[in-house]
C-alpha cells in the first residue's frame, strides 16, 4: 500500500485553486503547441485534462501527449514512477460493458487503463466490431506476474478473477455467488482511510474490483444486477453507523441477497417446476444449468418416472458434466449433440432450459444454441419451460444475438479435443480471409417460450417487464 | 457372367461395409457396374428388352439391399431400367417403320401388304401402352408377358421370315448398343453435374451477399467458386457440421480460392442467420415429394431460415433425385453412427454397458447421420437441369424413371 499512501496525501496537497492554475497552464501550452503545428497523436479526449490524470501508465506512453505538455505538477512526476493509476481514475474510465468497441478513441483509452494486458484479436469478424474482441488465453501468466503490484486488489477478488479468466467458474449463479463472497471478504478486511467518507471510498473500491472482473471476463447480467444491489446498499448506509457496524450490515446484506435471491429462489423454482413433470415424461435439456439439474434430482427424489435427454454442443461441451452427475444418481439418460435435435424431438414431451437472463421484451438470453433448441421444440409442438431466478431479469431489450454478446476464444473452434488429425484450420490466423467466430450467448425470441418459471411464480414471457419495472421498485432488492 | 458376378459381389460388399462414401461415387460405380452387366448379358431372340430388364433388376435388388440408405444406387438402377425401356420403345418404333418400308418395297408380297399397316399400327400402339404406361391392376395380376407385345411379323413366306430374323438380330445388337451408349451418357452426366449446377451460380449470387452453408458439399463448393470467378462479392459463414467437422475442410478450400469465410459452431446458426441473405446447402437425396435427405443438422438450419424468411436453396445433381416417397424418413432412411464421436468411452463405459442393468443401460447415445427436411422449408432446388420448385420434382421424376420400376424386384418367370 506504499504507493497509494504516498500519492494520496500529495493529491490532497494541491488545493482546488492550485489545480485550476495547473489546468490553465496546460490549456495554454496545448494551444501553443497546436499553433506551432505539432501534430500529436492525441488519442484521448481533448479539453481540460485534470492534473491527476496526467502521466499515465508507462506502457503505451508514446501515444500520450507528454511532449509539449507541462510537467509542472508535482503529482504527475510522482505518478510516472507508478505503473498504474490510482483506482479512482481507473474506475471512472473503465469500459462500460456495453461500450462501443468500434469507437477507436474509447478503445485506446480503455486499453491504457487496463490492468490485464489484452492482446488485440488477430482477425475480427466485421459484424462484431462493436464487441470486445480480446483473446484471453494469454493473460493468465501476465496477471500472475503482476500480483505483487496489484496491491489495491484484495486477494480473494484476485482469486475469483483468475477463476473467471481460466473458465473454472462458469454459469450465472456460480459467478454471481463467487463475486459476492469475494466482496464480502474484501469488505471484512476493509478499513476506511483517514479523512475519507466510508460510503464514497467503499463504492470506489468496489468499482475498481468490478473493472478488474470485467477485464478478466465481461460481466454476466446476474453479476451486474448484484453489483447494482450492493452499491445501492452502500449508498443507503445511515451516516450514524460506525465503521464496524456498517461493514457487518453490508456483509449481512450480501448474505441475505445470496440466500433469498439465489438459494431460496432456486428451491421455489424447483417446487413449481416438478408439478409440471408427470410419470412417463421425456424431458430435454440443453447444456448444463444448475436449476434444471436441481429440478431433475428433486423429481427423482419424489419418485417420478421419467427420462432425460441431454443435448450438448461445441465448443464448451458442458452437457457432459451434467450427464455424469445425472447418470451417477441413476437417471435414465440419452445424450446427443445439437445437430440431432430434429431426430430426438419426436420423443420429447417437455423441454427445460436455463437462462443467463430474461430481458424486458421477453427474449431469453442464454447459452448459444438455446435458440435452436427452442425453435425445434416449437416446430414439434413441445412446450418449452425456461427456469430463471427473478434477480437475473433486466430492463434492457434486445432483438437478436448480434447487438450484444460475448466473444469467446476462437482457437477453441479449430481444435477439437480427441481429434488429433483434424488440423485443417491450423494457422488460421495467418490467413486474412479466414475468421473463426465463437459466440457465447444467443437471444431466443419470446414466442418460442411457453412459460418462465421464477421464484415469483410461473409466468408467460410477456409478464417479465411487469416484474422488472414494478416489483423491483417496490421491493428494491430487499 | 461369373466375371460380372464377382464384380457385383465386390460392390455389394463395399456398400454393406460403407466403404463407398458419397452419392457421386456410389452412382458412378453403380452405372459402370450395370454397364458391364448389360454388355455381358446374352440376348435371347425374343424380348431382348425383357431379358435386359430382368438381369438389371436381379443385380439392382442386391445392390439396393446392401445399403438401403444410399439412395443414389437405387436411383441409377431405376435410371438404367428406364433407359432400357425407352431404347426398346424407340427401336420398336423404328423397326415397325422399317417393316412397313420393307413390305412396301417388296412387290412380291402384295397379300401381306394389306395386313402390315394394320399390324404396325396396332403393334405400335400396344408397344407404347405396355412400355410406358403405369401398371394397371390387370397387368399386375395377369403378368402379361412382354413378348406378346413386340410386333411379330406374320410367319407366312420364307422371305419375310428370313428378313424378320435378320431384322431381329439387328435389333437386338442395336438395342444393347443403344442402351450402353445411353448409360455412357448417364455416367458423363453424373460426372459433369457439378459444372452444370455451377453455371447457374451467377444468377443467384450478386454483390455484397452473405451466404450460410452447413458442413461440406462438393456441389456447394463448386457453386461458390464459380460465383467467385465471375467476380461476385460475397462472404460465407460455414457451420462446422459436427460430428464430422467437414465444415473445416470446406472453409479451408474456400479460403484457398480467396473467398471471405467465417467458421461458426452449429449452435450459433440461429444467432447468425438474421444477418444472412441466403442459405445454400447440398443434399444426400431428393425425394419424390420435394423433401430432402441431408446431413444431420440441416433441418435445424432450414427451420431457422424459415423463421427469418431467408431463402433455403438446395443444390444437387440429378442422380440424387429419388422416385420414392419418404415414409418415416427419420427412422427408415437414417444411419446411426458410433457414439464414440460424441462421448469418450472411458468415462461412460459402465453406464453404456448392455450387460448390466438387465439389458437396458442407463445411458443411450444417439448419433444419427441424416436429417429429413420437409418440402415446405425448401425454397429452390438447383439441379443440372435448372432451378425448380419442390412441387415440381414429381414431374422431373417422370422424365427419368418409369413407374414400373419403383419396386426393384425381379419378376418370377413363369
Amino acid at each position: 500500500m506504499q504507493n497509494e499512501g504516498t500519492s494520496k496525501p500529495q493529491k490532497q496537497k494541491t488545493s482546488k485553486a492550485e489545480r485550476r492554475a495547473i489546468q490553465e497552464a496546460q490549456r495554454a501550452a496545448k494551444a501553443a503547441a497546436k499553433e506551432a503545428g505539432g501534430v500529436k497523436p492525441s488519442a484521448s479526449s481533448g479539453g481540460a485534462v485534470p492534473a491527476l490524470k496526467q502521466g499515465k501508465v508507462a506502457k503505451p506512453s508514446s501515444q500520450r501527449k507528454d511532449g509539449p505538455q507541462v510537467t509542472a505538477p508535482v503529482t504527475s512526476s510522482e505518478k510516472k514512477v507508478v505503473d498504474r493509476l490510482p483506482e479512482k481514475d481507473r474506475k471512472k474510465d473503465v469500459p462500460h460493458p456495453r461500450m462501443q468497441f468500434d469507437d477507436k478513441h474509447r478503445v485506446e483509452k480503455a486499453k491504457r487503463r487496463a490492468v490485464v494486458n489484452q492482446s488485440e484479436a488477430r482477425s475480427r469478424v466485421e459484424l462484431f466490431r462493436h464487441l470486445p474482441q480480446y483473446i484471453r488465453g494469454t493473460q493468465l501468466p501476465d496477471l500472475e506476474s503482476k500480483f505483487f503490484q496489484l496491491d489495491p486488489i484484495h486477494p480473494s477478488v484476485y482469486k475469483v478473477g483468475l477463476q473467471y479468466l481460466s473458465g473454472d467458474i462458469s454459469g450465472g449463479n456460480a459467478r454471481c455467488i463467487a463475486m459476492l463472497l469475494a466482496f464480502k471478504e474484501a469488505i471484512k478486511d476493509y478499513s476506511t482511510p483517514p479523512e475519507k467518507a466510508l460510503v464514497r471510498d467503499l463504492t470506489a473500491k468496489i468499482g475498481s474490483y468490478v473493472s478488474f472482473f470485467i477485464e478478466c471476463r465481461p460481466l454476466s447480467i446476474s453479476m451486474g444486477n448484484a453489483i447494482k444491489f450492493l452499491k445501492s446498499r452502500i449508498a443507503k448506509l445511515p451516516h450514524t453507523l460506525s465503521e464496524s457496524e456498517a461493514k457487518s450490515s453490508l456483509q449481512s446484506d450480501i448474505d441475505r441477497f445470496i440466500n433469498e435471491k439465489i438459494v431460496i429462489a432456486d428451491k421455489v423454482i424447483v417446487r413449481h417446476a416438478v408439478t409440471k413433470i408427470r410419470d412417463g415424461d421425456v424431458l430435454l435439456t440443453y447444456g448444463s444449468s444448475s436449476v434444471v439439474e436441481m429440478i431433475f434430482l428433486y423429481a427423482l427424489e419424489l419418485g417420478k418416472h421419467f427420462r432425460v435427454v441431454v443435448v450438448d454442443s461445441r465448443p464448451k461441451l458442458d452437457g457432459q458434466a451434467l450427464l455424469c452427475r445425472l447418470v451417477a444418481k441413476g437417471l435414465n439418460c440419452t445424450y446427443t449433440h445439437i445437430n440431432a435435435i430434429s431426430y430426438i424431438m419426436h420423443e420429447v414431451t417437455r423441454v427445460f432450459l436455463g437462462a443467463s437472463s430474461v430481458l424486458s421484451n421477453g427474449t431469453v438470453y442464454s447459452r448459444v444454441g438455446t435458440a435452436c433448441v427452442a425453435m425445434a421444440a416449437h416446430a414439434f409442438q413441445v412446450p418449452v419451460l425456461v427456469c430463471c431466478e427473478a434477480y437475473k431479469f433486466h430492463e434492457r431489450v434486445q432483438l437478436d444475438s448480434i447487438c450484444s454478446n460475448e466473444l469467446g476464444d476462437p482457437d477453441v473452434i479449430s481444435k477439437v479435443p480427441g481429434w488429433k488429425d483434424l488440423n485443417h484450420l491450423d494457422n488460421w490466423a495467418d490467413n486474412e480471409n479466414l475468421q473463426l467466430l465463437n459466440l457465447t450467448y444467443d437471444a431466443t425470441p419470446s414466442d418460442y417460450v411457453s412459460m418462465i418459471i421464477t421464484d415469483y411464480g410461473m409466468l408467460p414471457p410477456t409478464s417479465v417487464p411487469v416484474l422488472v419495472r414494478e416489483y423491483r421498485r417496490e421491493h428494491l432488492w430487499i | 457372367m461369373p466375371d460380372v458376378q464377382a464384380l457385383v459381389n465386390d460392390f455389394v460388399l463395399k456398400l454393406k461395409r460403407r466403404k463407398i462414401e458419397g452419392s457421386h461415387a456410389s452412382a458412378r460405380h453403380t452405372a459402370e457396374l450395370l454397364r458391364s452387366v448389360i454388355s455381358q448379358q446374352r440376348m435371347p431372340h425374343t424380348n431382348q428388352a425383357g431379358a435386359l430388364i430382368d438381369a438389371v433388376k436381379a443385380v439392382g435388388e442386391q445392390l439396393i439391399a446392401a445399403n438401403p440408405v444410399e439412395l443414389a444406387v437405387g436411383n441409377i438402377v431405376r435410371r438404367v431400367l428406364h433407359i432400357i425401356r425407352e431404347e426398346d420403345l424407340s427401336s420398336t418404333a423404328t423397326a415397325i417403320e422399317g417393316l412397313g418400308l420393307s413390305a412396301g418395297s417388296d412387290d412380291d408380297d402384295e397379300g401381306q401388304h394389306v395386313d402390315h399397316p394394320a399390324l404396325s399400327a396396332a403393334a405400335l400402339a400396344a408397344a407404347a401402352r405396355s412400355t410406358l404406361r403405369a401398371p394397371s391392376l390387370q397387368t399386375l395380376l395377369e403378368d402379361i408377358p412382354r413378348s406378346a407385345v413386340t410386333p411379330q411379323p406374320p410367319s407366312s413366306g420364307g422371305d419375310s421370315e428370313g428378313k424378320s430374323k435378320s431384322d431381329k438380330n439387328l435389333r437386338s445388337r442395336k438395342l444393347k448398343h443403344d442402351v450402353i451408349e445411353a448409360i455412357n451418357e448417364l455416367i458423363q452426366d453424373i460426372d459433369t453435374c457439378h459444372e452444370q449446377v455451377s453455371e447457374q451460380a451467377v444468377e443467384h449470387i450478386h454483390q455484397n451477399e452473405v451466404i450460410l452453408t452447413f458442413g461440406r458439399s462438393r456441389t456447394v463448393k463448386e457453386f461458390l467458386c464459380a460465383a467467385k470467378e465471375k467476380n461476385r462479392s460475397f462472404r460465407v459463414f460455414v457451420a462446422e457440421g459436427a460430428p464430422r467437422y467437414q465444415g473445416h475442410v470446406l472453409a479451408k478450400e474456400l479460403v484457398g480460392k480467396g473467398i471471405q469465410t467465417t467458421v461458426i459452431t452449429d449452435s450459433a446458426v440461429f444467432a447468425m442467420i438474421s444477418r444472412v441473405n441466403m442459405v445454400i446447402v447440398g443434399a444426400h437425396a431428393i425425394m419424390a415429394n420435394g423433401g430432402v435427405i441431408a446431413p444431420v443438422g440441416i433441418n435445424m438450419v432450414a427451420l431457422a431460415a424459415q423463421r427469418h424468411a431467408v431463402p433455403f436453396v438446395v443444390v444437387a445433381g440429378s442422380h440424387k433425385l429419388c422416385p420414392l416417397y419418404p415414409h418415416n424418413p427419420e427412422v427408415l432412411l437414417n444411419d446411426l453412427k458410433s457414439p464414440s464421436d460424441l462421448l469418450d468411452f472411458g468415462e461412460f463405459s459402465d453406464c453404456m454397458d448392455f450387460g448390466s442393468h438387465g439389458g437396458s443401460p442407463l445411458l443411450h447415445v444417439v448419433n444419427p447421420a441424416f436429417d429429413y427436411v420437409p418440402p415446405k422449408l425448401v425454397s429452390l432446388f438447383i439441379t443440372d437441369t435448372g432451378g425448380h420448385n419442390p412441387s415440381y420434382v414429381y414431374r422431373l421424376i417422370a422424365d427419368y424413371y418409369s413407374a414400373d420400376d419403383l419396386v426393384v424386384k425381379r419378376r418370377s418367370t413363369s
